[in-house]
């Protein structure tokens, strides 16, 4: 059985995208929504 | 990912954005991304630190990860998870821009 994270601050990450550029979660605090999507693109 | 390019406008014009975080290594999501002209972050965690820091489900017998979705509101706060029982089970898109408008409504 997985944890819930609801009502919990998410856990910050810094990860790069294909092109190398880091994308930071913090990036979008104050400003977005954020969909998190956990999941393989090559469907 | 298909699914959510094609509403991705829907997402953006509710104040979201989309991040997509893989378990591959950039090398294999990088040509997949550009010939689906994918618009939005696509993020590589192919050492999956991210993926279990958010609790993502391993299917063992399948050797594969389990789609999993949040939603997290400008304070960076979950407000919606989806957890897939299978690797193809996923919330519509229409549950999810649903629960922006929610979020929008009581913000």
């Amino acid at each position: 059985m997985a944890r819930t994270l609801n009502g919990k601050t998410a856990p910050d990450f810094a990860l790069p995208d294909v092109e190398g550029r880091t994308v930071r979660l913090s990036d979008y605090r104050g400003k977005k929504f954020v969909v998190l999507v956990f999941n393989r693109s090559v469907y | 990912m298909a699914q959510l390019r094609q509403d991705y406008e829907q997402f953006l014009a509710r104040g979201a954005e989309v991040v997509v975080v893989n378990p591959d290594d950039a090398a294999d999501v990088k040509s997949f991304v550009r010939s689906q002209a994918l618009p939005f972050p696509m993020l590589v965690d192919p050492g999956h630190e991210i993926a279990n820091a958010y609790g993502q489900e391993v299917n063992l017998f399948k050797l594969g990860r389990m789609p999993a979705l949040v939603v997290l509101d400008r304070d960076g706060i979950v407000r919606y998870e989806h957890r897939g029982g299978s690797m193809m089970d996923t919330p519509k898109n229409s549950d999810v821009l649903a629960v922006l408008d929610r979020l929008n409504a009581g913000s």
